[in-house]
């Protein structure tokens, strides 16, 4: 049977073939990327947007954890100075309220509580890059203004409203307490006690005052209670923290499984390719220039 | 009566016929590499016998003609593979070209779109902080270019293979006459009695240049080939061509026409086919692809955006501006808003609310109308333009090797063998010698004859 003649086209295909094969392994390797357009695995490319969208978002919910985790713990650290303030004001009522006590003394301790009631206002007042912590979500308003006028003492400018903040999908956390709820609770009101002291001590009973210290031992139990809030939040975005890490790492293995080059298969194509490539070549030296002309005298 | 001037005119024939023989070998080595060139054959035929008595003798040989050996069906074959050849690596060139756009999964619309609701998310830590707001409207913006870079790269391709369109119309004409031209001759000479091979060639290798530009179809006539294109429209019949002509099409793009009437759209093969179908079908696939998104987006943001206060505890507006049509949208795709205290993050009025940020995170993972979510459409987008590139790749590898056997196919009929040539050379030349020696022998035996007369 005739054959074609011209085998040098074929010859050259070959050579083309394990040339683009060598290519290809070479660029695997040096790029570290088996997909670098979509159309190299269009499936794993499209994947990968969803990947990058994923691993895009977990740096982003880390960046969040620790914007929060930082506004947690000044709340935090505020609601402790608070503690220690009530702490002092829980004594000095108690010694506003023994009978010993005269009423010069109680004038004086009543002005040390005004002092102590003024650092409580400070304190529910703290900011953080000029976000009120303790003014529920009217976070540019200063939440507490001292009124000698009404029955707390104090003026509340804040809200009720409460922030929530995703941290990773699907997870929220509350990042707030507005000053409403901490310090004028129904159940332990920081400021109405601590006026209702000052004002016992000024012009009531001993017995007033007794009943004022109470109800202040109230409000110091609503604070201490309230703390283990920023106390959990904190542990949640811990926790969250270091899920988001893990994820990121697995998002990272994915992205290798979907778009990585295994390199041990790599290396071995680039072989095997390189072979071929030498085998081509070398058989195009053999056979090229052979004709039976060579035999003719 | 055979006698010695008999055997010297067969003698003579046979030299003749060998050495024309000789001239096709030497034709065919001349030509070992022109491409399209089939080999020719020299057809020998014995001449007629004479009878006398009871003898029948032959009287020689002829050299009857110069055949070229070519397999006609194989020929058609190749022209319909050239044309779903080059149809597929044009079409895998401009797809190329495309998907550069789509390449990097954390650039263009998806990345964007990822880094505005970041941006929003990193919003809901701290609402009333400036450097927040406004890089939430940065990377609003950097959407909307997003959007816009995509359209463009999509945009340009066409209209690149918009302007191959007339150019490509214009060769196929110059082919077309020029094969009308060759059918006429060939005509000729088969009416001559003669072998049009070396004429035939040629045209073969036109329609073969043809059938890169565009797919036709071929049938043999007694008149020639008449040329069509794969459905029907006469491009070449007989003698007489036909031009197609290129025109603005009713969609502003440059249209094909055969004799006035618009047939674009059946066009198929080839590089025009490929042109037409990715500027017609595949680029204005993705453009509707990345206009729905992004009309889709804008409504769904902003309906969600509109729900919140800003800053100044007004409600909010259009985030986006909002886009009348779904087409074109994604050029259009734009930011309504430049004063970053206009975001409406509020969901109760004051400034340090957040709740409206949350929902409008939400659109993230909401499905749009079209049934996904906002990077989901994207990655579908992604997968759209990546299946057309490897498709029209894996086309590429099955036509290359499947034309690369259907020419060794045509090689093993028609190609020239030197190996083959060389034989038969030393054949020609050993039967050229041989009734070379007839001649002598004859012309001896000559001698002895006329030597009769006179000695003795």
């Amino acid at each position: 049977m005739r054959v074609n003649p011209n085998i040098a086209p074929d010859i050259l295909a070959a050579i083309y073939n394990t040339q683009t094969q060598e290519q290809t392994a070479l660029q695997e390797l040096s790029t570290g990327k088996r997909v670098n357009v979509p159309s190299d695995d269009p499936l794993a490319a499209s994947l990968m947007v969803s990947n990058q969208d994923q691993s895009s978002r977990t740096d982003q919910y880390l960046q969040n954890i620790d914007t929060l985790t930082n506004q947690m713990q000044t709340a935090d650290t505020a609601l402790a100075s608070v503690v220690t303030a009530l702490n002092q004001a829980i004594s000095l009522g108690v010694q506003g309220s023994t009978g010993t006590a005269t009423a010069a003394d109680r004038q004086q301790i009543a002005q040390n509580l005004q002092g102590i009631q003024q650092q409580i206002v400070q304190l529910a007042n703290t900011e953080v890059g000029g976000v009120y912590l303790f003014a529920g979500t009217a976070t540019t308003t200063t939440p507490y203004v001292l009124d000698s006028s009404s029955p707390s003492g104090v003026q509340y400018k804040g809200n009720m409203g409460i922030n929530a903040v995703q941290v990773s999908d699907g997870v929220t956390v509350n990042t707030n307490l507005p000053g409403g709820q901490l310090f004028q609770n129904t159940n332990g009101d920081v400021f109405g006690s601590l006026q209702q002291l000052i004002t016992a001590l000024q012009i009531g009973t001993a017995s007033d005052a007794a009943t004022a210290t109470n109800a202040l031992r109230d409000a110091y139990n609503r604070i201490t209670g309230s703390r283990v809030f920023y106390g959990n939040v904190e542990n949640q975005l811990n926790s969250t923290q270091t899920f988001l890490n893990q994820e990121r790492v697995n998002l990272s293995s994915q992205a290798t499984s979907l778009i990585g080059v295994d390199i041990t298969k790599a290396a071995t194509d680039l072989t095997q390719a390189t072979t071929a490539h030498d085998a081509a070549l070398a058989a195009a030296a053999k056979m090229l220039p052979t004709s039976l002309l060579d035999y003719l005298k | 009566m055979p006698g010695l001037s008999t055997s010297l005119n067969i003698a003579v024939q046979a030299l003749n016929a060998e050495q024309g023989a000789l001239d096709v070998t030497s034709n065919n080595i001349a030509n070992v590499n022109t491409p399209g060139y089939s080999r020719e054959v020299a057809v020998f035929q014995e001449s007629p016998t004479v009878q006398e008595g009871n003898v029948a003798y032959g009287t020689g040989v002829t050299l009857l003609q110069f055949q070229s050996v070519r397999d006609q069906m194989l020929q058609l074959r190749i022209y319909e593979e050239t044309a779903q050849q080059s149809n597929a690596e044009a079409q895998f060139n401009s797809l190329s070209q495309i998907q550069t756009a789509f390449a990097d999964p954390s650039q263009g619309v998806g990345g964007a779109l990822t880094a505005f609701f970041n941006g929003l998310s990193q919003l809901s830590t701290n609402p009333t902080d400036s450097n927040a707001r406004q890089q939430v409207l940065i990377a609003a913006n950097n959407l909307a270019t997003a959007f816009h870079q995509s359209v463009s790269a999509l945009d340009q391709e066409q209209a690149e293979l918009d302007q191959t369109v007339p150019k490509t119309v214009n060769q196929i004409n110059q082919l077309t006459s020029q094969i009308a031209q060759l059918n006429s001759q060939v005509a000729q000479l088969t009416g001559l009695g003669k072998d049009p091979g070396t004429v035939q060639d040629q045209r073969d290798q036109l329609v073969q240049q043809l059938s890169e530009l565009v797919n036709v179809s071929v049938t043999q006539t007694d008149q020639g080939i008449t040329v069509t294109t794969g459905n029907g429209i006469p491009l070449v019949v007989a003698a007489q061509s036909f031009a197609l002509q290129s025109g603005t099409s009713s969609g502003g793009l440059q249209g094909v026409f055969a004799q006035g009437q618009d047939v674009t759209s059946q066009i198929q093969g080839g590089t025009l086919g490929a042109a037409i179908q990715v500027r017609d079908t595949v680029i204005p696939n993705l453009l509707s692809q990345l206009d729905t998104l992004a009309s889709q987006f804008t409504s769904s943001f902003n309906a969600t955006h509109q729900a919140g206060f800003d800053l100044n505890g007004n409600a909010g507006g259009n985030f986006f501006t909002p886009l009348t049509s779904v087409s074109g949208a994604a050029s259009k795709f734009s930011v309504a808003i430049s004063d970053p205290n206009l975001i409406a993050a509020s969901s109760d009025g004051s400034a340090g609310s957040n709740g409206n940020v949350a929902q409008m995170l939400a659109v993230q993972n909401q499905p749009l109308p079209e049934g996904v979510t906002p990077i989901q459409a994207y990655a579908n987008l992604v997968l759209i333009v990546g299946n057309y590139g490897s498709s029209a790749q894996a086309n590429v590898a099955a036509s290359t090797a499947s034309l690369q056997q259907l020419n060794d196919q045509r090689g093993a009929v028609s190609g020239v063998s030197l190996d083959e040539e060389s034989t038969n050379m030393i054949k020609y030349q050993r039967a050229y010698e041989a009734a070379a020696r007839v001649v002598t022998t004859v012309d001896s035996m000559m001698q002895i004859l006329l030597g009769m007369g006179v000695t003795k």
